[in-house]
């Protein structure tokens, strides 16, 4: 078990490590490529956890699809570029407030995650999860599964309209 | 095993009409919109048929026997169904004010798109006030928010409009992720997103009581901003005044039942003792979160924040858009009860706020396409333009502040009633405070109205006969629920089960 350790903190600590490079970065570019180790290391923390459909999920969807959209809409957008984006300083009130209040957020979250009795079920033998996904997704999950389509749909006829020309 | 699941999908299938109406008129409208691209009334029309079925549906859903369907993801009951004909009513009064409003139809914007996302809309407001399981909360408040955020910038080329849409995006976006949070830690305690099996795992009472309420924080997030509850309306003025005026009337209305709804869901199967208890009990808790107070707190909140700063505004859209927070703050008192009369509480001021709150909408919008303006200043001497307007407005405003003889004083009187029963006699004073601190802010539009600008000879205004007769209809139910209110009452306290069992 201890190599799973080792490769846990490995994971947690890229992906923490390339979160704040996301959002402390002052170039945008470097944000967007810091990105991709975030994603990527959640990839890795769902292998850890057997979870083979989601992890190639991930990758799939927000390191091929999302994140390649965020490059390409950043790398068109000239004005963009160039720009260095305010992540700085605009005051110390703010600075310390905000400081203060992650304290006692991350104090808080600590002291959950190490009280709280937490509902743990045995691993289940490890066997790939894609068969019993797509089956309760056409069983118990259908109503769900459904519902997702109308929200799919919705959102690609707001996305064509925001995008839609004005006609003269 | 694949038969039985069969016959349960047909069974489910049978008592899931009226939301398959709606996705059947979606298609409808996305089909119409694309063969006669030409025709403009054409998917105002589809909208509004597919509506009326949809209405038929519901109607005819038995009442008796309520169930769950789809493997307990949903609920058949007679709260569901109330709350879902408030919602369709309101569908339906917006589809009708958005034929009479200026804005929208400015520069020959094509319609489609309009009608068919306010059907999606309506259609995740029907799964959230049904919704029993989490999985099925969260995705039903993602339909009917992204539907409504392209509706806030549906005319996207005003910037106030685009803007008012990118801010409701960006606090819908922060909310939902808070929500979705909270849900993960509840399913890391209690192993299970179906609210009855949460209720089971709560009842053990062996849960760690500051994990519970740190998710119950972020969940509320999520819902509080749905109803735009204070501390989580800081989104409703902005997109409120920026939105079209039809979707902005939609948004405080339908958006707003689905909310309590599932609020009131949420409370019941999660948090209280399943056994059906004497009308005027409390519900037993099992928890130990104090969600009276919790709740009692935020509406003293939400009602005094909405009445203190509309009373500043000098714009009409977002005066209303903070009478609509203080009027979610009356709603949220009775929710605090905590009973069945509290709950027939909030179902008989909804109905009677669908009516008045849509009617001083159509009222602003109709003003709005004369005179180009909604700020409360320009109002002066407009009674005289158009008295029918002009009465009609006043109607509603008085109503909306709670006086005899409308509907909305029969609100108000049930509402403080549930909640002076149950002995909160210190919120009910608080909220006739409110009420009180209401009535100048709706009074300086009527003063605005008739008695300033009598010198000004202004020429009259006369309004469309359809535009009146929509006024009418809405101006002659707030007078008449007012004195006749019995069946309302009647319907809303048969209306109070919920499914609680398996």
């Amino acid at each position: 078990m201890e190599i799973l350790d080792a490769v846990f903190y490995l994971f947690a600590l890229m992906i923490v490590g390339s979160a704040s490079v996301v959002v402390f970065s002052k170039n945008i570019m470097y944000s967007a490529f810091a990105l991709l180790f975030t994603l990527f290391g959640v990839a890795g923390l769902y292998v850890l956890l057997n979870a083979d459909f989601l992890a190639v999920t991930q990758i799939m969807i927000y390191i091929g699809g999302i994140l390649i959209l965020i490059i390409f809409g950043v790398m068109m957008t000239n004005k963009i570029r160039g720009v260095d984006i305010k992540t700085g300083v605009s005051g110390k009130v703010q600075v310390y407030s905000a400081g203060a209040a992650v304290l006692v957020l991350g104090i808080t979250m600590i002291s959950i995650f190490n009280n709280t009795e937490w509902l743990i079920k045995d691993a289940p033998a490890l066997d790939a999860t894609i068969k019993p996904i797509g089956r309760l997704l056409l069983t118990d999950y259908l109503i769900a599964f459904e519902a997702a389509s109308v929200l799919l749909l919705a959102a690609i006829i707001g996305a064509a309209m925001i995008a839609r020309r004005k006609k003269a | 095993m694949i038969e039985q699941f069969l016959t349960e999908l047909q069974k489910s299938l049978s008592l899931f009409k009226p939301e398959s109406a709606l996705v059947i008129t979606f298609l409808m409208t996305l089909a119409g919109d694309l063969i006669f691209r030409k025709s403009e009334k054409l998917t105002a029309n589809i909208t509004l048929i597919g509506f009326v079925v949809t209405g038929f549906f519901l109607f005819n859903e038995c009442n008796d026997g309520s169930t769950t369907i789809f493997s307990g993801m949903l609920a058949v009951d007679s709260f569901a169904k109330f709350f879902k004909i408030i919602i369709l009513l309101s569908s339906i009064i917006v589809v009708i004010m958005s034929l009479f409003s200026k804005e929208l139809f400015d520069g020959k914007r094509p319609m489609g798109e309009y009608y068919m996302l306010i059907t999606s809309a309506t259609f995740g407001m029907f799964l959230l006030s049904s919704a029993t399981n989490m999985i099925m909360i969260y995705l039903s408040i993602e339909i009917m928010s992204i539907s409504s955020y392209i509706l806030a910038g549906y005319t996207k080329e005003i910037n106030r409009a685009s803007e008012a849409s990118l801010k409701y995006v960006i606090f819908g976006a922060v909310s939902s992720g808070l929500m979705i949070y909270g849900i993960s830690l509840l399913f890391g305690m209690t192993g299970s997103l179906n609210l009855l099996e949460i209720n089971q795992v709560l009842a053990t009472g062996d849960l760690n009581i500051v994990t519970l309420t740190f998710s119950m924080i972020l969940i509320m997030a999520g819902i509080g901003y749905k109803i735009s509850a204070v501390p989580f309306h800081f989104w409703t003025p902005d997109v409120y005044e920026g939105a079209p005026v039809t979707i902005t009337a939609y948004l405080s209305v339908a958006s707003k039942a689905a909310g309590f709804a599932v609020l009131i869901r949420f409370l019941r199967l999660g948090f209280t003792n399943l056994e059906t208890a004497p009308e005027s009990e409390t519900w037993a808790m099992i928890s130990n979160l104090d969600w009276q107070f919790i709740i009692a707190v935020l509406s003293v909140l939400t009602m005094t924040v909405g009445n203190l700063v509309a009373l500043w505004q000098t714009n009409a859209k977002r005066m209303l858009a903070y009478s609509s927070i203080a009027h979610a703050g009356y709603i949220l008192m009775a929710v605090a009860v905590m009973n069945d009369i509290g709950t027939a509480a909030v179902m008989i001021y909804f109905f009677v706020y669908m009516i008045m709150n849509l009617g001083a909408f159509f009222a602003v919008m109709l003003i709005s396409n004369e005179i180009d303006s909604d700020e409360i200043e320009d109002y002066t001497g407009f009674g005289y333009r158009s008295p029918v307007l002009g009465i009609a407005l006043v109607i509603f405003l008085i109503s909306l502040t709670g006086l005899p003889p409308t509907a909305g004083f029969i609100g108000k009187y049930f509402v403080f009633g549930a909640v002076i029963d149950s002995g909160l006699i210190w919120l009910a004073v608080v909220g006739i405070l409110n009420s009180v601190v209401s009535l100048y802010y709706y009074m300086k539009i009527v003063r605005n109205m008739f008695v300033r600008g009598v010198e000004l000879e202004q020429k009259d205004v006369h309004f469309s006969p359809g535009a009146i007769m929509v006024l009418v209809a809405l101006a002659i139910p707030t007078l008449v629920f007012g004195i006749y209110f019995q069946q309302i009452v009647e319907w809303a306290k048969n209306s109070v089960q919920m499914f609680v069992s398996n």
